[in-house]
């Protein structure tokens, strides 16, 4: 195989590679908008990290805060809450749509995880409450386990990260 | 004043209940930013906010827009957000470092002390005004520091901090303790969240035992157990209902303190331990000794509640600000302590648990933000003017300078609340 022929195949691959991230990002999408919340933890690796900073470039959540930081504990503390029949905050249930556009393969690592970046906007509808359009990126850290696509960290880089915010429920 | 007398004023706090205007009614507001807010003292923020000469934080006191401050001769100062001159607000950032603060209108500049440091084309001006310290950034008419926490009054006659604290100042000093250095740093930044309600929902419900149990149910899980919500292994998750069926919460007291402060008791009955605890637990014993240390350890308090907008929370090492808005509005902000000489990894623990249980996003926040609004909808409602504050009423124990103890999640500190509310609104 000539070297151009050599890169279009890689280029292919990565063609093909790219677009089976993008629909397991909208599947991610696709389960929380459909409130499936177990389905939606089981996606994320026994030693993943679900991370919103409140803080624009925030490198760590050691010095500074975090709108969430979860573990996979947390996360299931997190779902068994929203899946509990007396969470008050979701009586009546908020109903969202997530939006991705913009996804692109940033990198592989040398363990072989892909680095997938994007963006979003994510509407929030809740009976008796103003609607809330929240907006941002994406940063997928996804890989294979068991012939099937994980994600080890998801960190999402909120437009409005540092300002005042009313309850956050919903994952975004 | 606005169409209530102080008489008025005073008859909505009875013993046992308190009226719902005081949560609805615009005008009371109003009156509350006049006789609460402007006449007693309000925490404006930690001196480690500032530590450098030139550092300023901007911050709002009675919605009013005003700055802390580290001038390099005067020390730390509270400077009203406003240039003297056509009165632009000055600083835009929240925090920063400028040898002096520069008005973006036309460009008057101050030094960190408010003092007028700079006005372009200045002799075109009359002197004697450019002279006066009023058309500086003016400071508040009082400040004062406690244990690196900066408190300010609008008024200049208000009566010395520590004795507006009085017992209360114990929190701080509770909170300062547990650093080895006796020393606290606000240098995680600060959760922030807003509900459509009136700032006193916020403020009662630091000093509510007994709403857990209802309004937090959802963060119990099948085994009985709450999440777990401090670092080590002890002293985190707990059983939240005890063998006779109640709310292990709901059996723990709180404290009024001097008509007007109050206090919740710990719901932890053993001193952390495991993990980097003991690390810390080491350092702490060579610098206070054992006994000392066991003491400063004890799970003595959840929190401590400043009247009208502060509140130290001794569980999650963190202070909190409530910051009324409008009548029906309020903003909060949680900031997480940093533990001066402790171990790191302790006070990176306390950032991050402080994630999990006050963050807008938070398991316990967003079920008490669902109360405050739902307060403020139904106290709309025209059937009954009441509102009771009456648990526990009676059973008050008196502890002595001006502390008395309600055991079972007495309403005793809502109550010492509402009678700093009555005295000030009455006057």
């Amino acid at each position: 195989m000539s070297v151009t022929a050599d890169a279009r195949a890689v280029a292919g691959s990565n063609a093909v590679r790219l677009e089976e991230l993008r629909r397991f990002l909208e599947h991610e999408a696709e389960l929380l908008d459909e409130r499936r919340f177990d389905e939606w933890c089981d996606l994320y690796t026994e030693d993943a990290t679900y991370w919103v900073p409140a803080s624009p470039e925030q490198e760590n959540w050691r010095d500074h805060v975090s709108l969430f930081y979860d573990d996979k504990h947390t996360m299931r503390v997190r779902v068994q809450r929203l899946n509990h029949p007396r969470i008050h905050c979701q009586s009546p249930p908020s109903c969202c749509v997530r939006v991705i556009s913009g996804v692109r393969l940033d990198d592989v690592t040398t363990e072989g995880a892909w680095l997938v970046r994007s963006k979003f906007v994510m509407v929030e509808d809740r009976p008796g409450n103003p609607q809330r359009v929240f907006g941002g990126r994406y940063s997928h850290t996804i890989v294979q386990e068991d012939d099937r696509l994980r994600i080890r960290l998801k960190r999402v880089d909120l437009t409005n990260c540092d300002q005042s915010f009313p309850m956050l429920t919903q994952p975004f | 004043m606005a169409g209530y007398t102080s008489e008025e004023l005073r008859a909505m706090v009875q013993p046992d209940r308190v009226h719902r205007a005081i949560y609805t009614d615009p005008a009371i507001f109003e009156i509350e930013m006049e006789k609460i807010f402007r006449r007693v003292w309000l925490y404006v923020g930690h001196e480690s906010l500032v530590p450098n000469p030139g550092d300023y934080y901007c911050t709002h006191l009675a919605r009013q827009p005003v700055v802390l401050s580290h001038h390099k001769d005067d020390g730390i100062c509270v400077l009203f957000n406003r240039c003297g001159h056509r009165g632009a607000k000055v600083l835009n950032r929240e925090r920063g470092n400028a040898k002096v603060f520069t008005c973006m209108y036309h460009g008057w500049s101050f030094r960190p002390n408010g003092a007028l440091a700079g006005v372009p084309m200045r002799r075109d001006f009359p002197e004697e005004p450019l002279a006066d310290p009023q058309f500086g950034m003016a400071q508040l008419p009082q400040v004062e520091s406690y244990r690196g926490f900066v408190f300010a009054s609008f008024d200049p006659d208000v009566e010395p901090l520590l004795d507006y604290l009085a017992e209360a100042r114990r929190g701080i000093d509770e909170l300062a303790d547990r650093s080895p250095a006796g020393e606290v740093a606000l240098s995680a930044g600060c959760h922030r969240y807003h509900y459509r309600g009136n700032w006193k929902l916020q403020l009662e419900n630091l000093a509510d035992m007994y709403h857990p149990a209802a309004c937090h149910a959802s963060t119990v899980g099948p085994d009985g157990r709450q999440f777990k919500r401090r670092a080590g292994d002890e002293g985190g998750d707990a059983a939240f209902f005890a063998p006779n069926g109640e709310a292990v919460v709901a059996q723990t007291g709180v404290r009024g303190l001097n008509n007007r402060h109050s206090s919740e008791a710990s719901l932890f009955d053993k001193e952390q331990s495991g993990g980097h605890w003991d690390d810390y637990r080491a350092i702490m014993v060579r610098r206070y000794g054992e006994e000392r240390t066991a003491d400063i350890l004890k799970n003595r308090r959840h929190s401590m509640t400043f009247f009208p907008s502060s509140d130290i929370l001794l569980a999650q090492t963190s202070v909190r600000v409530v910051r009324p808005v409008a009548v029906d509005f309020t903003e909060v902000e949680v900031w997480p302590v940093r533990l001066e000489g402790a171990p790191e990894s302790i006070s990176d623990d306390l950032v991050r648990f402080v994630n999990i249980t006050h963050a807008a996003a938070s398991f316990i926040q967003s079920d008490d933000m669902e109360a405050f609004e739902r307060c403020q909808e139904g106290l709309r409602t025209q059937g009954t003017d009441w509102v009771l504050v009456a648990r526990g009423l009676g059973a008050e124990i008196d502890e002595g300078n001006g502390v008395f103890f309600g055991p079972r999640s007495s309403e005793v500190g809502q109550r010492a609340q509402h009678e700093a509310w009555r005295d000030l609104m009455g006057a």
